[in-house]
This record gives structure tokens, sequence and C-alpha cells, in this order.
């Protein structure tokens, strides 16, 4: 569904941001970009958008190469959320913030049609469609951004650390609703996240990269797993995880709370000791 | 160092209070994270600890802030912030200047710094925070996290005796994100009283001496971290999630029926597994 054959790019006057970038993503996949500041990740997010387009190299959406493609043909296969959800909101109401989106990609449907569409999304969000956008929270904010997007139902939809800001309900809130669209309707998912816990949580996939190249790609606990890839990516790995590979001894595999006081109890029940 | 008495305070036009009856103090030297879903009133917390609250959020104010022995709302903000420095969540709306050494250079010539203790401050500012090759660099050129080093440096060039900070680590990498607190961290054993709102709830727990969580204006849990992670039922009705090295001490003291360390970060947990398996 996405394909980088070869991908560099620079930004004007400061040197090569990507260099030689080679990756694919099926339909359906739920894809992570992890790394430090700096790495190249939300460059890559954004060619893969086509809202960059690569110095040398290609970009393939559905097949079809960024820059031959037209910007309207790709906003309504692909779905871009920015970090920042006040950057893409620009309407006064919820309402005519989904209704603008879809007027733009989705014109061809005739205004009833586009209008039963947003009820449905409003509905879906648990939005009245009244509210004002602005004097939401920002978790709220968010949502409003991505339900203009799923109005349109996108193909592939990138994030770029759509839950920095958000308290632990919001954060919850948004990435559920990204994994049923990703579940239900096949979307294939590409994720600028800082939060290793979240990535663990939702991605399935994780895009490893550091001075802008790729490292690795791969399963994402396999990824977290590999203590030299991770080092060399400066990325710390989701708690468990780490504290897996420290003692060792089986339990590398654990990669939740849960999973690890399993381990803990079945090692003390085999040495003998007497739990309630 | 700060002491807040029954504050109850409602923004001019604000419906309902965004703090109620808020009773917390700070000892000098110490450490306090922040803690709460959207809309609790943490950053109003910070703005009334800071004096901005009443001077320049006006409203109806009731209860009492003291820093430093002096009442906030009788001490004007000049000198206030001579003792407290505050670094804002969004941080462009903090740098005004075009480079980095005009944006420090601008607090300090504000506060009448001496014209030649001025680069020492600045070059040491931008060493804490690990940047002092970006110097000469254009604000425009700087990532976010690095954006968020430089407001946090050009409120260090200032040498405050408490720093406030709201989410300064909102747009920065884990590993960045790390060394922010462990900044944090030195400066606080060098004397500097830290007071932070966090959501990044794993740092905050290492790092932060005491916890505060607030939900609806209201402070529902106060104390040493420890303690207040050991409130577990309470920190997820108000959508607060322990570290799961937290989490994991927890399940363990359930299922072994004995209680388990609190656990903060992986050393310790690291330990508290070990003496299980002896």
């Amino acid at each position: 569904m996405i394909r980088f054959e070869d991908v560099s790019f620079a930004y004007p006057d400061q040197g090569s941001s990507i260099r030689d970038l080679s990756f694919e993503l099926e339909r359906g996949e739920f894809a992570a970009v992890i790394g430090a500041n700096g790495a190249g990740k939300s460059t890559t997010v954004r060619l893969a958008d086509g809202l960059l387009r690569p110095s040398s190299g290609r970009v393939l959406i559905d097949g079809e190469d960024t820059r031959n493609s037209q910007v309207s043909a790709r906003a309504r296969k692909v779905g871009f959320l920015f970090q920042n959800p006040d950057r893409q909101i620009c309407k006064n109401t919820v309402r005519e913030e989904i209704l603008f989106g879809l007027r733009t990609v989705r014109s061809e449907e005739g205004e009833s049609a586009l209008q039963a569409r947003a009820e449905r999304i409003l509905a879906e969000f648990s939005f009245t469609g009244d509210e004002e956008p602005f004097a939401l929270s920002r978790g709220q904010r968010q949502r409003v951004a991505l339900a203009s997007i799923f109005a349109a139902e996108p193909e592939v939809l990138i994030l770029d650390e759509p839950t920095t800001g958000l308290d632990y309900r919001e954060c919850c809130h948004i990435m559920d609703q990204i994994r049923r669209m990703n579940e239900e309707r096949q979307v294939t998912v590409m994720m600028v996240c800082h939060d290793m816990e979240v990535v663990l949580d939702y991605a399935s996939k994780a895009l490893v990269m550091a001075g802008g190249r790729l490292l690795a790609a791969g399963p994402v606990r396999e990824v977290f797993r590999n203590r030299e890839l991770m080092e060399k990516a400066s990325v710390l790995p989701p708690q468990v995880i780490s504290l897996g590979l420290r003692l060792g001894d089986g339990y590398e595999t654990a990669d939740t709370p849960e999973a690890m006081a399993e381990a803990v109890l079945a090692h003390r029940k085999k040495e003998g000791a007497s739990d309630e | 160092m700060i002491a807040i008495q029954d504050l109850t305070f409602t923004y001019k036009n604000g419906k309902t209070p965004a703090l109620q009856d808020i009773c917390l103090s700070v000892p000098s030297g110490g450490f306090l994270g922040i803690i709460g879903p959207a809309g609790a009133g943490k950053t109003t917390l910070l703005r009334a600890i800071t004096g901005v609250i009443p001077h320049h959020y006006t409203g109806d104010f009731y209860g009492s802030v003291h820093v430093n022995g002096m009442d906030t709302v009788d001490t004007s903000l000049d000198r206030l912030s001579g003792i407290t420095g505050m670094v804002f969540q969004d941080v462009e709306s903090q740098i005004i200047f075009p480079t980095v050494e005009d944006e420090i250079l601008y607090g300090l010539e504000n506060f009448g710094v001496p014209r030649e203790e001025i680069p020492l401050r600045i070059s040491e500012a931008l060493h804490k925070v690990g940047i002092p090759d970006l110097l000469e660099r254009s604000i425009a050129s700087l990532s976010g996290g690095q954006r968020q080093k430089v407001a946090i440096a050009s409120i260090l060039a200032l040498k405050p005796q408490v720093l406030v900070l709201d989410e300064p680590t909102g747009e920065l990498d884990p590993g960045s994100s790390r060394q922010i607190f462990t900044i944090l961290k030195e400066l606080n054993e060098e004397g500097v009283t830290i007071v932070l709102v966090e959501q990044k709830i794993m740092l905050l727990c290492e790092f932060a001496k005491d916890l505060a969580v607030l939900d609806g204006g209201h402070v529902v849990l106060q104390g040493e971290t420890r303690k207040v992670l050991t409130q577990v039922e309470k920190l997820q009705s108000v959508g607060v999630n322990c570290p799961r090295v937290t989490t994991l001490s927890h399940l363990l003291t359930e299922r072994i029926g004995r209680q388990q360390p609190v656990c903060v970060n992986l050393d310790e947990a690291e330990r508290m597994v070990r003496g299980l398996m002896k």
C-alpha cells in the first residue's frame, strides 16, 4: 500500500535528511515509526503523504507515484493527522468541520449524501455536531480532526504523534478509535509516536530510524527486544520488555505487567514458594 | 517555600471555579509533580503559583498563595518573577526572538543582569540543557524538542529559586525527556524548588518527590510519590495510569498476598522480582 524505493530527501540548505529509504507496508498494516528527535520520522511520514516529494527515489501509494498523482486524488486515499489538531481545524462547529473536509474530497457525492455521512461519523464519535471546536479540550479537538479524516474513509491513515499532550484517557480514546478503523476497514496506519507503551499496545510493525536512515523494520516485540538496535536508535523499550530483558531466564517474553506477574508466580511455584 | 491555603479561583467570565479549596505546600528544595486529566486545573494552579493569577488573569480569588513568604496578591509580578521562573506549555508562545542567543539574552537584559556576567550565564544555561552548539542558530531551524530546550535554558539563565514548568517534555522524545528530568533533578539538588505538570507518568513518578493529583479543580490526592501511587483505584478513577512497573508491584502484592515495594523504575522492579525468585 505504501512503498518507498531508495528515497532520499533534503530540505533546502540543510543537507540530506533522509537517505536511501526503502520499505513497504501492506494494506491493513499498523506501523509505528520510532527513533530519537531528528531521526527523520516526521519527514518520512510527510513523504508518505506526498506533502513532501523525494529528491531521488520513489514513493508509491497504492502503486501510484506521489510525484505524478494529483493532490485531490491523494487526499481521498490518504488521511493525515497532525500532532497539533489546531493546525487542521478551521470551522466553527464540529459538523461544519467534518463537512468541510467531505466537500473537498467527496464533492461528487452530492450535498445530502455528504450530510448523511457527516451525521454517521458524528454519532460514531459521540459528537452532537454543534460543539465549537476551540472550546473543546485538546484531546477532544484531536478527535474532531480525526473524525473529519475518518469521514472521507481514507485507505491510509498517517499520524504524526497523535497522542502528544493528551492525558491517558484521551490517549486511549483516540488510539482505540484508530485501531477500530485499522481492524474493521483494513486501513493502513503509519504512525510517528514517542510513547513506546502506546506503540507496544497498538502497532504491529516498527520502522526504526536514526540519522535519516532506516535501521530496521519488523514486528514490534522483536524490535523492542533487540537491545543493540534500540541503543543505536536511542529508543528506550517499554518498561516490562526492558525488565524482561534484564531478568532473562524466560522472562523476556513477558510484555505486560500481567504476563510478568504470571511468569514470576510460575517461577515461584516451580521453586516451591507458598503464595496465597 | 510555596504555601497555598484554601485557594478557590474562578476566571473572569468563567462559570465554575477552575480551582476549588486547594491546600498545598511545597518546601524549599521540593520537587512537586502535578498530574490529572485535561481541564483539571493544572495550568491554572501553576499560574497561581507564579502570580500571573491574579495579576494577569483576573477573576474571583479566594484564599492565599505565599511564595517565599510573600503573598502573591500583594506582591508585584515583577518581584515574583525574580523568584519564580515559568516554562510555558506552548513553547511557541514563549519564544519571541529569531535566534537562540537573542532569546536568552532578552530575559537577562530585562532582569538587569550585569553585562559582563551575561555570556557566562548564557553558556551555562545552554550547557545545562545540552545544546551549547545551538547558540547562534535561528529558532526557525530548530526541531520542536530543541525549541523546548531553548525555552528552558532562557529561564534557567535567570537563576530562579522556584522553577515552574507546564509539560516541559511535551514535544520531546523519551531520551530527551529523560535528559530534561535529569537536568531538573540536578537543579533541584542544587536547591531549586521544582513544580511541574506532566502527563508522562513514568518520569513523573521516578523524579518527583511529591505528587498532587488534580481532577475537576480539586486536589484529589497528594503526598509522597510512592504513597500516592498505592492509591491505584483512586488514580484510575481520575484517568491516571500508573507506570507499568508500579502496576507490576501492585499485581504481585495482590497475588502473593504480601506487600511488595512500590516500584517506580526498572532498577527497583528488577530488585523486587529477583528478591521473589530467591
